[in-house]
């Protein structure tokens, strides 16, 4: 394998950890996105710009009732996927991690998830799972990315590689009779990911995962997309109808249209 | 608001099959989030590589806004065919609208995203493939 030094070192990291968490490799990309959704919400919201961000994103509960969180974040995912450079930002925010742990030619979900989380709302929590489980293909990784500082309840958890294989090994007793169950049967092994606004988590969406009830005093604010080589396999996720090409190389662009000669 | 004509298969393509109702709830549910005025959906032939439905609808550009296609993926796999469609749309001034993708083509720099993900799709089944569960 011909990986410098760096690239070894991030990829041994993903192998070992199933993520890797990084500062952001565009930090204006970042300040533009969350400067579009501050604006967003203040449209949405009706509320002054004078409020500074960070106490904006960390306090919308006081601004928005766990009864109207779902139709508030859909307006804000709505929002800002409108936004013709946005996928573009997203990408720039971990565009050189990528390339190390997936390929430089890749595919991007057409659409960025955003995932809010009220203090103390149990309405709106992600079972544990695996994205593989319900139709995403092994070979793509999650790119998620908090507008806010997560830490505690207020971040996500993860199941290691290591754990993950034990687990899958003896799933069936293990899982008991719902994903209640399951979560209980690996909750002390799962890892709490702390992830700072500035920095970026992409994680194997692969192993187990989820979110719990946020205990904090602070909402949540983070978002998520699936990134995978262009030419490696799809699952129920398609290109065209979930995925697009975003770094098609020349001679993949030659090569698509290639014809040989015509002898007769 | 802009008036649009449903296009929806009676074949399969790219290795699906998609009933016809199925196709026009996707075109409909589009053409509301966007809000495009749907006008009815016309069926192509079922006549395997026919596009005579398609090529009336292109006629039809003159006093219609757009068509709006369930998918790009029925976009005909002859390339030269292709992008007379792509040309001819955007000469006359007209959107072409892809539903399940969300896509819509207006400009050539929209024509160029839908062939990149037309030729991916074309050539996925020469790369490897993965058995799900």
């Amino acid at each position: 394998m011909f990986l410098s030094e760096s690239e070894k070192k991030i990829t041994n990291e993903y192998l070992e950890n199933g993520y890797i968490i990084q500062p952001v490799a565009d930090q204006g990309a970042l300040e533009w996105i969350r400067n579009q959704y501050i604006q967003i919400i203040q449209s949405e919201l009706n509320i002054s710009p004078t409020i500074n961000p960070e106490q904006l994103l960390n306090h919308i509960e006081e601004y928005v009732s766990v009864d109207t969180l779902n139709h508030f974040r859909l307006r804000m995912i709505e929002g800002i996927n409108a936004l013709e450079p946005f996928r573009e930002m997203y990408f720039k925010i971990a565009r050189p991690y990528l390339e190390v742990l997936v390929g430089n030619e890749l595919a991007m979900q057409l659409r960025v998830n955003l995932s809010i989380q009220l203090p103390n709302d149990d309405s709106s929590l992600l079972q544990v799972h695996a994205d593989t489980w319900s139709g995403d293909s092994p070979f793509e990784v999650v790119v998620w990315l908090p507008l806010v500082d997560c830490f505690g309840t207020k971040a996500m958890y993860l199941l290691s590689p290591r754990a993950s294989k034990k687990l899958n090994e003896n799933f069936v007793d293990r899982a008991g009779k719902s994903s209640k169950d399951l979560y209980q049967n690996i909750r002390n092994e799962v890892k709490w990911l702390d992830v700072k606004y500035g920095e970026v988590l992409i994680f194997n969406q692969a192993l187990p995962h989820g979110n719990r009830c946020n205990e904090e005093s602070e909402t949540r604010w983070s978002m998520n997309c699936r990134f995978k080589g262009v030419f490696t396999p799809y699952s129920d996720k398609k290109i065209g109808e979930f995925f697009e090409p975003i770094t098609l190389r020349a001679a993949s662009q030659t090569g698509m249209k290639y014809n040989p000669p015509k002898v007769v | 608001m802009k008036k649009i004509r449903g296009y929806v298969y009676s074949r399969p393509f790219m290795g699906t099959k998609v009933p016809q109702h199925v196709q026009n709830l996707v075109i409909r549910d589009y053409c509301k989030k966007h809000e495009l005025h749907f006008l009815l959906s016309t069926v192509e032939y079922s006549m395997l590589g026919s596009l005579l439905i398609l090529e009336q609808l292109l006629e039809e550009l003159e006093t219609i806004d757009g068509i709006v296609m369930y998918s790009l993926f029925q976009l005909p796999e002859n390339i030269k065919q292709r992008h007379r469609i792509y040309d001819y749309t955007l000469n006359s001034k007209s959107t072409m609208h892809f539903a399940l993708e969300g896509l819509s083509m207006e400009n050539e720099k929209q024509k160029t995203r839908v062939e990149n993900i037309w030729m991916v799709r074309h050539t996925l089944p020469h790369c490897l493939s993965f058995e799900g569960n």
